[in-house]
């Protein structure tokens, strides 16, 4: 459903993505890792159209993105989350729900509807206790819940889930590993995920992309992934004489 | 349930207060007052409009104009230069403030596509800029009358009346403002514009059009003060580049919105309302000189205190202090 071919984006000399290939298929769960800097995000904001790509296509549902506004192509189904939670400060939890709803793929045509819309969303995502809390009172653990939970009332087709477990601890990672699970099995919304957090790349995703300097240095299942040489290279230098 | 229904009953008593307050504001001309009096409240009406229109786009979406005196200037010369191009007759010059809110419109779209890409301080001196290319334009085209300026034909009414007329006029546009602004607070295009200034980049990847609803509010908040202008030009009968492209008007409005506190109909009412008040009193009773040394001091009280206005202030107290009763709860 969203393939890229050949997609670099440059920042000056320095090439933050190099010729990368991949594809995400209907209902699919995907994992993204590598190494910091290794151009995981750069991926994402080229997709959702933060950036354009120098070269390169990228195709969604038989449509050309590549270089289109994130309006547009979160018009057209692609929601995200941002790696640095971004939450609506001055809003509450149930209007920064809301907000999504308002203007996303179905958008509603007034606040009062995308609130009453919201609140499945809201229910679905463990965050009811904080309905009216004004979002600059939350915790990190429900900061990433929000996050999820307003790029899910655009109501994409493909999520696009930026390190959402980082920074959380055992219990929180493993609530947020069945919110994720939650969202493909209700809403047959299909994942592409970053993250660095082993245990949640393997509980959830049935494939996973390594990339490394920009370039995709392996895919497979998460446990040929991990046995993969060059992925443990790319993660812990490689030790010579061995 | 028993709480929504008392928020209902306040909200309706607020709601009566406030027809009652228009009430007795639009028949106090009856009572002829000095003129003084009908002069003071009318320039409170007008910065009241002047700081709500200001509002829209620096207040909920964030883009300090500090430019916004240009499309007040703007709709002064259209209808000055409208009623003395067609004669037009004292009602026809009343009514031709409207196409003086259009061509203040119709600027703010040109130069809102570039002006608008920009953001923060570089947005804030760039309208500055732009009010200043107004005011030199408009001073050296001579079919506008150059530095002289303009003069309209003033009404053959006593003073008392005319006064009376211009002041029930800005009663009535200051009041559809507010209620134009306080209905935009909670529309669609209220909140995107929030969302706008709290991370445009999230804005976007919501599905918010940024572009085109930063131009929308733009628009409008030029649009009402081109209208207020076009009263203005007729209640002073005279006008120059001097006195309607003050660059001390454009930084007033955005003062007295973020005393009273930006991205709020009331905040702004509120910043108006007690600053030009305050202003005047100070100026009659105290001195010029006084006043704007208490005024200066003043500023610096509230930015230090209360940084996002006084009425956040007030709201973040009693928030603590409802927090403060929660807590034995728990």
């Amino acid at each position: 459903m969203l393939q890229g071919e050949k997609i670099t984006k440059r920042f000056g000399g320095l090439v933050a993505v190099s010729r990368l290939d991949f594809e995400i298929g209907e209902g699919e769960v995907v994992g993204l890792i590598g190494p910091n800097g290794s151009g995981k995000t750069t991926l994402f904001n080229v997709i959702s159209g933060l950036y354009t790509p120098e070269e390169g296509t990228l195709t969604f549902r038989g449509r050309r993105i590549e270089g289109r506004k994130p309006y547009e192509v979160s018009k057209m189904g692609i929601g995200r989350t941002f790696q640095i939670v971004k939450p609506l400060l001055t809003m509450t939890v149930l209007e920064n729900i809301a907000i999504g709803a308002l203007y996303g793929r179905e958008g509603a045509r007034d606040m009062k509807s995308a609130l009453a819309k919201s609140e499945e969303i809201l229910r679905f995502t463990g965050l009811e206790k904080r309905r009216d809390v004004l979002a600059e009172n939350l915790k990190l653990a429900d900061r990433k819940r929000l996050e999820i939970a307003r790029a899910m009332a655009t109501r994409p087709e493909i999520l696009l889930l930026d390190e959402v477990f980082a920074g959380l601890n055992e219990t929180e990672i493993d609530e947020a590993i069945r919110l994720v699970k939650g969202i493909q099995q209700k809403f047959g919304t299909t994942i592409f995920i970053i993250e660095h957090v082993l245990k949640a790349i393997m509980k959830t995703c049935g494939r996973v992309i390594v990339i490394n300097f920009g370039e995709k240095i392996a895919e497979g299942t998460p446990e040929e992934v991990t046995r993969n040489p060059g992925v443990i290279e790319a993660y812990l230098g490689n030790a010579p004489g061995i | 349930m028993a709480e929504l229904a008392q928020t209902e009953k306040k909200n309706r008593t607020c709601v009566f207060l406030a027809i009652g307050v228009v009430l007795l504001l639009s028949l106090f001309p009856l009572l002829s007052p000095p003129a003084y009096f009908l002069s003071m409240l009318y320039m409170v009406f007008l910065y009241v409009i002047l700081a709500e229109s200001w509002n829209i786009i620096g207040g909920y979406a964030g883009y300090l104009s500090f430019g916004h005196v240009a499309f007040f200037g703007l709709g002064a010369y259209t209808t000055a230069f409208l009623m003395n191009k067609l004669a037009l007759s004292p009602v026809l010059t009343i009514l031709s403030a409207i196409p003086g809110g259009f061509v203040a419109a119709l600027v703010a779209l040109a130069i809102g596509y570039p002006c608008l890409r920009l953001r923060g301080p570089y947005f804030a001196v760039v309208t500055m800029c732009f009010a200043f290319v107004v005011h030199m334009v408009m001073q050296n085209i001579d079919l506008f009358g150059g530095v002289e300026g303009l003069w309209l034909a003033a009404m053959k009414q006593p003073i008392q009346v005319i006064r009376g007329i211009f002041y029930e006029l800005m009663l009535a546009l200051m009041v559809l403002v507010v209620l134009f602004v306080r209905w935009m607070e909670g529309s669609k295009l209220g909140k995107g514009l929030v969302t706008i200034r709290e991370d445009e980049e999230v804005a976007q990847t919501l599905g918010i059009h940024t572009p085109r609803v930063k131009i929308l509010a733009f628009v409008l908040s030029a649009f009402f003060p081109g209208v207020a202008g076009g009263l203005h030009a007729y209640y002073l009968t005279y006008i120059s580049p001097e006195n309607v492209f003050d660059v001390m008007v454009s930084i007033l409005i955005v003062l007295m919105t973020l005393f009273g506190g930006g991205g709020s109909w009331l905040g702004a009412l509120i910043g108006a309302v007690s600053l030009s008040l305050v202003n005047e009193f100070l100026t009659t009773f105290v001195g010029a000189e006084i006043a704007r040394i208490i005024y200066g001091m003043l500023f610096i009280v509230v930015i230090i205190f209360m940084p996002n206005g006084i009425m956040e202030f007030f709201r973040r107290r009693r928030r603590i202090r409802l927090a403060a009763e929660e807590v034995p709860e728990s």
